[in-house]
């Protein structure tokens, strides 16, 4: 049996008051562990991007448990919540969360620099030719294709050996053979890796590589079977 | 640091032509400064070289030099160790043949005095109608040993000696004894103690007793800042030096921000990842800094390089404390520009960067 690395307890996420006061998560309960491809499948605005933003501690749950390798997130400074994104969360975003000014090596240098550690740079080419990226590595983001650049994202995700990895809508961008290949990249890093990945889509052809599926709609969560 | 070096490296047109803004201003900055200066030395230069404390005017000038009226017998009211007569003509300096012609200030004094100044060719004046010339003057052709007159008199004097270059009024000095300069003047008395003078400059001194026959007695500062038209101009200047310092605060502060706005959707991926306003902020200081001293030692090469082949006739000085004071201030001013940005970074919120 593999431990829980994130897991949302009986989570509600409201906006607003009164009248006007929309919800939009209801009493989600979800759990990924490591080694764990999760996918979160629903159409624009069912509560996948609240869903993501209360994962990744950037909004706090009105109600229920934000828990990351057996601690509650709750009640956590503005200090803290970045120390945990930092040191605990890789994101793959939509379009792309690359810095536009940094060289692909130079992304993963970053990291190491905010982390006032030594630039690992054998561990981040392995990661590189793990993703067929080692060509690339002294281009900038704007050279890149779109595949590539979520290649990239999905390195550099990995780089910081984060507890969870969220993707945000990681094929967004892209057409359907590139998008397969980057869910397969996701699916096999997972394994390989023995992280936690959690990938957030409205596509329905994605989801054949994923441990587990999630469906949300109208802020319901529920775990297809 | 990072962050802020890469970007920079990355956008180098955009982060030069800030640099080169903040260069003009710089470079606005030192040139007003190094007029200031030279104008204000120009002024003063002689004072200086007094090396005086103190110096008695008729109280009635109004504190300047030429509206004052003393008597060199006005001695008697004061005590002291070096006090010396100082009387003032402002005219033209002519050669006989009127070939050269220059503006100056000339100045009297008792022969041994200690206004007399150091002389670094021909020798001290000895005798009746000679005159010493500063070393600007000598440049402009005057020589050792040519007649010349000063004024509208007929008087003639002649040139025995030069002394390193100094100025009163914006004007080249030359010094001659107090009989001589009353000739020149064309005053009635130009002998004995009734002769007229304009001041007492004196090293220790002070009144004898209560009563003090019509003098004043000022600092040397306060003598030098009374020079006509001397504050008016350097309040002029500074005030517009000042400004600058508000301007590069302002360029860099509006660049910033701009900027900023620009790099919002960026700006809130990192935050997304982990890395926060402080580093942000770290990175807009790390650039306005390098910007602001790129832009201020290139600024100060051109001005020493501008200050070498600038015509000697305008009046230009650097003072390098009063430089690094101004490089500091305009350093801290691209810092605070930067900073304005602070709370436009603070809250850009990592929630945008999802969904």
């Amino acid at each position: 049996m593999n431990k829980s690395v994130l897991t949302l307890q009986h989570v509600d996420k409201k906006f607003g008051h009164g009248r006007t006061a929309v919800t939009a998560l209801k009493d989600a309960n979800f759990e990924v562990q490591a080694g764990q491809f999760v996918a979160i499948i629903g159409p624009s605005g069912s509560g996948k991007s609240t869903f993501l933003t209360i994962a990744a501690g950037l909004q706090t749950p009105t109600d229920g448990q934000v828990i990351l390798n057996g601690q509650p997130l709750t009640h956590q400074s503005e200090k803290q919540r970045l120390a945990y994104r930092f040191n605990e969360i890789g994101f793959i975003l939509q379009s792309s969360n690359l810095i536009p000014f940094l060289n692909v090596l130079e992304q993963f240098k970053l990291v190491d620099k905010m982390a006032h550690r030594k630039f690992q740079q054998d561990k981040a080419k392995e990661l590189l030719s793990e993703l067929a990226l080692t060509e690339v590595q002294n281009a900038y983001p704007s050279e890149l294709s779109g595949g590539e650049r979520q290649r990239v994202a999905i390195a550099r995700a990995l780089y910081n050996d984060p507890s969870v990895i969220l993707a945000d809508e990681p094929t967004a961008s892209l057409d359907t053979s590139r998008s397969i290949d980057v869910v397969k990249r996701l699916a096999d890093e997972a394994h390989q890796h023995q992280k936690a990945i959690v990938m957030v889509t409205h596509d329905q052809r994605l989801i054949e590589d994923c441990d587990v599926v999630y469906q949300i709609e109208d802020g319901l969560l529920s775990r297809r079977d | 640091m990072y962050l802020g070096l890469k970007e920079m490296q990355h956008e180098k047109l955009r982060y030069a032509l800030l640099s080169g803004v903040l260069l003009l201003i710089a470079l606005v900055v030192f040139m007003l400064a190094g007029l200031a200066n030279g104008l204000s030395e120009g002024n003063r230069l002689a004072v200086d070289q007094w090396n005086a404390q103190n110096v008695y005017l008729n109280k009635d000038a109004n504190k300047t030099l030429s509206a004052s009226q003393l008597k060199l017998a006005d001695k008697k009211y004061l005590t002291g160790t070096d006090i010396a007569p100082l009387a003032n003509l402002s005219g033209t300096l002519r050669t006989t043949n009127n070939k050269l012609k220059t503006t100056t200030s000339a100045l009297g004094t008792t022969r041994d005095s200690f206004l007399m100044p150091t002389v670094l060719t021909g020798h001290q004046i000895n005798g009746k109608n000679q005159l010493l010339i500063s070393a600007a003057l000598k440049d402009k052709g005057y020589r050792l040993g040519q007649k010349v007159q000063i004024g509208t008199t007929d008087q003639k004097v002649t040139i025995v000696g030069t002394y390193a270059a100094s100025t009163y009024s914006i004007a080249p000095t030359v010094y001659t004894d107090v009989s001589t300069l009353n000739r020149l003047k064309g005053s009635p008395i130009t002998s004995g103690d009734q002769q007229p003078i304009n001041a007492y400059v004196t090293k220790n001194s002070h009144f004898k007793t209560s009563k003090h026959g019509g003098l004043q007695r000022f600092s040397t500062e306060s003598f030098i800042n009374n020079l006509p038209g001397y504050s008016a101009q350097n309040l002029t200047l500074d005030t517009m030096i000042y400004f600058l310092f508000v301007i590069a605060l302002a360029v860099i502060g509006i660049f910033m921000f701009v900027l900023t706005l620009q790099k919002q959707a960026l700006f809130g991926v990192l935050k997304v990842q982990g890395i926060g306003t402080k580093h942000i902020l770290a990175a807009l200081l790390t650039q306005s800094i390098i910007m602001a001293l790129i832009g201020i030692s290139i600024s100060l090469v051109l001005t020493v390089g501008i200050a070498q082949i600038m015509p000697a006739s305008l009046p230009f000085a650097i003072d390098w404390p009063q430089f690094g004071i101004y490089s500091v201030a305009l350093l801290l001013a691209s810092v605070v520009g930067a900073l304005l940005s602070w709370r436009t970074v603070a809250k850009i919120d990592p929630v945008v960067a999802i969904g």
